[in-house]
């Protein structure tokens, strides 16, 4: 289980962008649980990523994972439990490495980076199996440098990536947001097959209304920092793309975007 | 043929530099300027060892500790205390160059009358008194293709991987949950590394250490690595190190032409042109192959 | 692809061992005993720098003197490494690749490299302005070659130095130096200085720099503390000394200089070397050793025992300083005015 107790943030630079900050937010994301998070620019939804990730700091507050706070760990040790996939198709691959080589530094996550063959021989056929089920086409470049790929081909990759080692959460962070409609439909189809697969407790940040409302078990709308509209289990399953929509607006029309 | 022997034997030794400049410059991304230091702290620390009567061949290996412990301060005061990239290379190698007169004892140290890695009891075991010439290009090649082997073999493997990685994009190496500061260390270490192997060499085989002799090491090794680089861009099954130490044997060329056909006056002008035909050259035959596909 | 990467390495250390085989064949050809109609040399000098370039110009003039002229019966390639190492050692290289006759070395560096390259190619070298060929490793310690290596030493007459300061300024304390910590020469002068300074009742404080950007915080330490400045033959800090001799001016501190062309430009006076006459010297040597005359490894280097003394009058008007008139007769050359640069 993830818990955000009493989380405080504050932007001091003070421009529009970051005027959204955290006072005394909370929330506890069980197991298995597939959340999918709204709001508009400046809610503080990637900003809630980054704090359970590390990529910024608290300034107050605590983030428990099974009960450990490891709100003050360096975010490269957070990534030992977490795993996240970006909206920016480059950033989840090593352009100038091949496919091969990818999958290989990505299944050694928790291991020790030693001096044994970089490739690993063993898994080739696993890291082709994987990627056949992408449907990409991918199995067949496997020498091939990602840099080449098209940005759909790349995310697919990252989602792989991110997924291929035993983790405890995953982040996606608007991980559709950046692929042409039909690349982004795949790639949503892809993340809730793997969910599901490995009961992933995941985190999803989406602009994406439709998503929100289609994927996932329990949903989250954000607002100035707080959670504005937040169902879980039955009650997310009856909700409508209207009802989220209307809200949206009203809080839209509030901020005056 | 003379002529082209001793631009091969400058251009591989400085081709180890090479090697190490390429790490920094083209795997890690970073403008190290550190080799300025470590070029002549290699040739500082090989010429102290020989004068104490240490194998020569030891002194290689002892230069190369000796960078790697100067690439981890470079790596230390950019990571840990956050100093910009190029000011953390300035520090050291301005650092380094105390250090240099400290090890070496004074500014130029003369070789001539000790062992060296060319001249010994054991080559002269082998070939009498009077050591063939075509000794000292061999063993400068044994000693540039195992770097080079040895760089190739280290790149294949999991933590190669993980420096390929870190300049690449360093996002993946944090979210491997690896801190990317270390490999970043790391690297700079091997660099160093390699670079105070190439001071060790070099000073070994011109038999003489002078605390100038760094000036301008780093604008030689870029200019290996870029020359290399343009230039083997497109023949996939040369190896980018192999490039990197062609390119260096280039570079040396270019700056033994120069100096045959100019005499005293032009030589720098004549070396830069003689750069840029070399990088215009390669561009070019870029843009055929863009035509041609 | 391993098979061709590993192609293009065999195919290389091939050519490699096929250029070094055709190489060991030729050994060069020293002249040995009988006058040829032609020689080759080749001068590789370290730095442009007025003194080396007297030097340069002297051993021209000094080899003329013997009868070798170029243009008719020698051919001169000449180099400058402008003051970098590793183009000093490809300066070295080339020319004894091109089995020059002879390598005429100007400077510590250009000497060693020269040496290095040329020694197993049996080529002789002749050296100038090497302050000390013993530390070089040139030379053994009782002076005499280490292999086909001689030439002269521009060693400061440290003490002549001294004794004319003393007499200009009888009542000086401390004398200021500057110089470059990587140059061999002044490292080793300053050794001199220390050492004898104590006979003539100073002190010396000197003040190291690693480049040219230094010297004006240098010098400014070292006015605040001393009695008068006395120059090196200093590369670095005699291409800054005009920067120098504005800061003491100012201060009216007297500054010495070491050879005639920085009392030309404003220094009080110097004991120096002629480094012409120096370079002529070299000539001649090495016109010897062409000709067949002597073997470069049978000649002890030389240094230059008298020094010169010169003397800026005009500057001692500036600074309201009287030198004796025993002096005045004595000095090889006076100036009456102060030049910007030669």
């Amino acid at each position: 289980m993830l818990e955000l107790k009493h989380i405080h943030k504050y932007y001091n630079s003070g421009t529009i962008n970051e005027m959204c900050l955290f006072d005394d937010f909370n929330m506890n994301i069980e197991d298995g649980q597939f959340v999918a998070v709204v709001g508009s620019n400046g809610s503080g939804k990637t900003t809630l990523l980054n704090l359970i990730c590390g990529s910024i700091d608290l300034d107050s507050g605590s983030v428990l994972i099974d009960g450990k706070d490891i709100g003050r760990e360096k975010e490269f040790k957070r990534n030992q439990y977490i795993g996240r996939v970006y909206q920016n198709p480059a950033m989840g691959t090593c352009p100038n490495m091949t496919i091969a080589e990818n999958m290989s530094l990505a299944d050694n996550k928790g291991k020790m980076y030693g001096l044994r063959p970089g490739k690993n021989k063993a898994r080739m056929e696993f890291y082709r199996e994987s990627l056949k089920q992408l449907g990409l086409g991918l199995e067949d470049k496997m020498n091939v440098k990602v840099g080449v790929l098209s940005g759909g081909q790349r995310q697919a990759m990252a989602l792989l990536m991110s997924t291929m080692t035993p983790i405890r959460f995953l982040i996606l962070d608007e991980h559709t947001a950046a692929l042409d409609p039909k690349t982004a439909e795949l790639i949503m189809e892809l993340t809730d097959k793997i969910v599901r697969e490995k009961n992933l407790t995941t985190i999803m940040v989406t602009h994406n209304l439709r998503y929100a409302v289609e994927y996932g078990n329990r949903l989250v709308m954000m607002h100035q920092g707080k959670a504005v509209i937040d169902s879980a289990g039955a009650e997310k399953s009856t909700i409508q793309i209207d009802h989220i929509l209307e809200k949206f607006n009203e809080i839209s029309i509030e901020c005056g975007n | 043929m003379d002529f082209l022997i001793t631009v091969l034997e400058q251009g591989l030794i400085y081709g180890i530099m090479a090697l190490g400049v390429y790490i920094t410059y083209k795997i890690l991304d970073f403008p190290d300027l550190s080799v300025d230091g470590t070029f002549p702290f290699g040739a500082a620390v090989t010429a102290t060892l020989l004068k104490f009567g240490v194998n020569p061949y030891l002194t290689l290996l002892i230069s190369f500790a000796a960078g790697l412990v100067a690439g981890i301060c470079t790596g230390l005061i950019h990571v840990k205390f956050k100093v910009r990239d190029l000011l953390s290379g300035i520090i050291v190698m301005t650092g380094l160059y105390t250090i240099n007169m400290y090890i070496a004892g004074t500014n130029n140290v003369p070789l001539f009358s000790v062992n060296t890695i060319f001249r010994n009891d054991m080559l002269t075991g082998i070939f009498g008194d009077k050591i063939p010439q075509w000794v000292d290009i061999v063993v400068i090649l044994v000693i540039v293709i195992i770097c080079k082997l040895l760089l190739d073999l280290y790149l294949k493997t999991q933590s190669g991987y993980l420096l390929r990685a870190v300049g690449d994009n360093d996002m993946i190496v944090t979210s491997l949950a690896k801190d990317k500061g270390n490999v970043k260390i790391l690297g700079l270490a091997i660099a160093n590394g390699l670079v105070a192997l190439s001071g060790s060499v070099f000073a070994q085989q011109s038999r003489v250490f002078d605390i100038s002799m760094g000036t301008g090491a780093l604008v030689i090794g870029l200019a290996s690595v870029i020359i290399g680089f343009s230039f083997f861009k497109k023949l996939s099954f040369v190896k980018t190190t192999t490039a990197v130490i062609v390119g260096s044997i280039f570079y040396k060329a270019c700056v033994a032409l120069a100096l045959k056909v100019a005499g005293a006056e032009a030589t720098k002008l004549i070396t830069a042109v003689l750069f840029l035909v070399i990088l215009v050259v390669s561009l070019d035959r870029k843009k055929k192959v863009k035509i041609n596909a | 692809m391993k098979k061709k990467v590993m192609a293009v390495v065999l195919g290389m250390s091939m050519m490699a061992a096929t250029l070094a085989g055709c190489g060991k064949g030729g050994d060069s050809g020293v002249a040995s005993g009988k006058e040829k109609e032609m020689y080759t040399i080749g001068i590789s000098q370290f730095a442009e720098h007025g003194s080396l370039d007297n030097c340069r110009e002297g051993f021209i003039q000094g080899l003329k003197e013997e009868g070798l002229e170029e243009g008719k019966n020698l051919t001169i390639k000449l180099n400058n490494a402008d003051a970098d190492m590793s183009t000093a050692n490809q300066i070295a290289s080339n020319l004894a690749a091109d089995k020059v006759d002879l390598i005429c070395a100007i400077a510590t560096p250009s000497a060693q490299t020269a040496f290095n390259a040329a020694m197993e190619k049996n080529i002789p070298v002749i050296y100038t302005a090497v302050t000390n060929p013993v530390e070089a490793e040139l030379a053994t310690e009782d002076g005499k070659p280490v292999g086909e290596v001689t030439g002269t030493s521009d060693e400061l007459p440290v003490e002549a130095q001294l004794k004319m300061i003393r007499e200009i300024l009888p009542d000086a304390k401390t004398i200021g130096i500057l110089y470059t910590t990587s140059e061999a020469n002044s490292v080793y002068s300053i050794e001199k200085y220390e050492e004898l300074a104590d006979k003539y009742g100073f002190k010396i404080e000197k003040a190291g720099i690693t480049n040219t950007s230094e010297i004006q915080l240098a010098a400014a330490d070292l006015l605040g503390k001393v009695d008068c400045l006395t120059n090196l033959t200093d590369n670095t800090v005699v291409s800054a000394l005009p920067t120098v001799l504005g800061m003491a001016d100012e201060k009216g501190i007297p500054v010495f200089g070491s050879e005639i062309e920085q009392v030309r430009i404003g220094c009080l006076a110097a004991e120096g070397i002629e480094y012409v006459q120096l370079g002529i010297e070299t000539g001649k040597m090495a016109a010897k050793v062409l000709k067949g005359e002597a073997k470069a490894s049978d000649m002890k280097y030389e240094l230059v025992t008298e020094s010169s003394l010169y003397v800026n009058d005009k500057v001692a008007e500036n600074l309201g300083i009287t030198v004796p008139d025993t002096m005045k007769e004595r000095a090889v050359e006076s100036f009456d005015q102060i030049v910007e640069k030669k």
